[in-house]
């Protein structure tokens, strides 16, 4: 698979983990010196998912994820200024800062959506889309945490996605928890994927979310699937977080000696000692872009914090569309 | 008649008319929900329309409010205009966080980068002794919501004009129907015309006192101003036609000119429409009231099954007389 991704596509990606990472950490520093507000939930831990998915499935999609969201709007096409700008209420945010850090934007990503599981049938509408415009080269990647597969929205999307052979790629992000409750301590079976997928008729499917390898190889897999069959499927990417459901949960459910065993297996150092193995990318290399990306994320908190406010004037605008 | 330039025609037909002509008017239109299609519609508004237009534009959804109604809010954010139809307005509050957290918010929200252009449309408030569970008056939980346009017609004409204008709105758009009313016909021009939203109508000028309301009991009211002629009060009604945005400036002109005024709405008191309206217009018209504003509302039960009981707590021709007469002669 090395050879048929190239080195420079490679590279790119682990620059775009490195980029969500450097993100992630700036941003609930921000939120710790009171620069950001309200909620933040870190995707650290979780960055081969998206990153593979992106690279994989390409960007000419349509997108929809949870709360859980910098990553994706950093793949596909938010600049980290305009997102950390968002981050910190400003007029140059990626929102105009109306939305913060669970509501980020591109023209193929629809959110960012705050309310677990609310974004499911929200995805099955693009997919609703792209069948009704006969667009037979897209496909809906509607993404979700593990928590959502509790929902009652879960099991009525999947059901009309499937009873209507749209092209969804649902993607079940399994962190392993659901705030501070344990995956099995909330849904009454385990492998999500593999039990729930058979009763929509669903092919499904379990990728090692830390595994960059592994998810691009399975994505690039299933969106041929879907491509093919325009038939959803129900994917599972297993990436326990590194962080607390939120920037508030110190993730005191976790002994130190877990989290030392998670960090032992970072997606992206998992990704670079690959990389390396191959020849494809030096650990000198690697420093220099991890340099870049965090000085990219440190311009970003510059430009952020140099940004004007919202005009209070344009408090009661835009509330309807013309 | 072949030259004729108005038709007969039922509330249902109105809606099923603007529906059909918007359908064929542009291709990203499309009718979602319960028995929409091969039944032919619970209360038969979409009859005929799966003939027409096919099963890609005309969706028999299975019973999941919740997910269609989130479909079609991301159908509109990816380029369609879909029409959803609640079988029951009643049926919504198992979709209320996909119009509360994503239709009526995400064009702000997204700072202006996705509208919502959608219509969910349906019967609203009690029928004929359906119960606490499919008599709900909705307008006044979502007319709270930023975002979202609430339109409740009368008659047969606005239904079918100002459906045609929700359709053609960015925004999603809440269009409450009344099952009580789908069979009530009236003279509508033939050709085609559009009613604009946030305009309310003056049915009846009068001189004495202002009656306000909007659906269903714009019906109740007409009798009563009926009524009220014979006993020689004369009574301005104002049919609202749409909620949010409220027509303020009719309502004040009509109060500054008869400084009495009664609302009436088939919902509940407790922060009603016509809560909202009332303060607007102690602001507006504070020195031109001669009594306090009277409200007519649904007392605060839940509906009861009983007809007796059901007759008592929606607004009747009755009550609404008697918040007239106590209107007027204190002024």
């Amino acid at each position: 698979m090395v050879a048929q991704l190239g080195s420079e596509p490679l590279r790119a990606s682990l620059r775009q983990m490195l980029a969500i990472r450097h993100f992630e950490i700036r941003g609930e520093a921000a939120y710790q010196q009171g620069k950001a507000g309200g909620f933040f939930h870190a995707y650290i831990g979780q960055e081969a998912i998206a990153t593979a998915a992106v690279a994989a499935m390409g960007p000419d999609n349509w997108w929809v994820t949870s709360y859980r969201c910098h990553g994706y709007a950093l793949l596909l096409g938010a600049t980290a200024r305009e997102c950390m700008a968002e981050l910190y209420g400003r007029a140059t945010g990626n929102a105009k800062g109306r939305g913060g850090s669970m509501h980020l934007y591109t023209d193929k990503l629809l959110g960012g959506m705050g309310i677990v599981g609310g974004q499911i049938p929200v995805g099955v509408g693009a997919g609703f889309a792209i069948k009704y415009f006969n667009q037979r080269e897209k496909v809906s990647v509607c993404v979700m945490g593990d928590g959502a597969v509790a929902q009652g929205t879960f099991h009525e999307s999947l059901n009309m996605a499937a009873l209507w052979n749209l092209p969804v790629v649902f993607v079940i992000e399994n962190n392993l928890w659901g705030m501070g409750t344990a995956v099995e301590r909330a849904v009454s079976v385990p492998n999500l994927a593999e039990t729930k997928a058979p009763s929509f008729g669903m092919e499904g499917f379990v990728f090692d979310g830390s595994d960059f390898f592994n998810c691009y190889a399975g994505f690039h897999h299933v969106h041929q699937r879907v491509l093919e069959t325009q038939r959803p499927v129900l994917v599972e990417c297993l990436a326990e977080r590194f962080r607390g459901h939120s920037i508030s949960d110190p993730a005191t459910y976790r002994s130190k000696e877990h989290l030392q065993r998670l960090e032992a297996r970072d997606p992206i150092f998992l990704f670079k000692d690959q990389l390396i193995a191959e020849g494809l990318l030096t650990q000198s290399e690697f420093e220099a872009m991890d340099k870049e990306e965090r000085e990219r994320v440190l311009d970003a908190m510059r430009f952020a914090d140099e940004s004007p406010w919202p005009d209070p004037a344009t408090l009661e605008q835009g509330v309807y569309a013309p | 008649m072949s030259n004729a330039t108005t038709q007969r025609i039922s509330v249902r037909d109105a809606i099923r008319q603007a529906l059909d002509e918007e359908m064929a008017r542009d291709e990203r239109v499309f009718v979602i929900g319960e028995e929409v299609a091969e039944y032919q519609g619970a209360y038969k508004v979409t009859k005929g329309l799966l003939q027409k237009y096919g099963a890609q534009r005309v969706v028999d959804t299975p019973i999941s409010e919740g997910s269609f109604t989130g479909l079609a809010i991301g159908a509109a954010m990816t380029g369609l205009r879909p029409v959803v139809e609640f079988m029951s307005w009643n049926f919504s509050f198992v979709a209320a966080d996909q119009i509360i957290s994503n239709a009526a918010k995400t064009y702000y929200m997204t700072g202006g980068r996705y509208p919502v252009p959608i219509v969910l449309r349906g019967p609203n408030g009690a029928a004929a002794q359906v119960s606490c569970q499919h008599s709900h008056c909705v307008e006044a939980l979502y007319a709270n919501l930023p975002g979202l346009i609430v339109i409740a017609p009368s008659n047969s004409y606005d239904s079918k004009g100002l459906l045609k204008s929700a359709i053609r709105n960015n925004n999603p758009v809440l269009f409450l129907e009344n099952e009580m009313l789908y069979g009530d016909e009236m003279e509508i021009p033939v050709e085609e015309y559009l009613v604009p939203i946030g305009k309310a109508q003056i049915i009846r000028p009068g001189a004495h006192v202002t009656l306000v309301a909007h659906s269903r009991m714009v019906k109740a009211c007409i009798e009563v101003a009926a009524q009220c002629a014979r006993q020689g009060i004369d009574v301005e009604l104002i049919d609202l036609r749409t909620i949010k945005p409220l027509d303020l400036p009719t309502l004040i002109a009509s109060v500054q000119k008869t400084h009495c005024c009664v609302l009436v709405e088939e919902g509940h008191y407790f922060a009603g429409i016509s809560a909202e309206i009332a303060c607007a217009l102690q602001q507006a018209c504070f020195d031109y009231l001669d009594h306090p504003i009277e409200r007519v509302c649904q007392r605060e039960t839940p509906m009861p099954y009983s007809r007796v009981l059901e007759a008592e707590t929606i607004p009747t021709v009755g009550r609404i007389l008697d918040a007239v007469e106590r209107a007027v002669r204190r002024s």
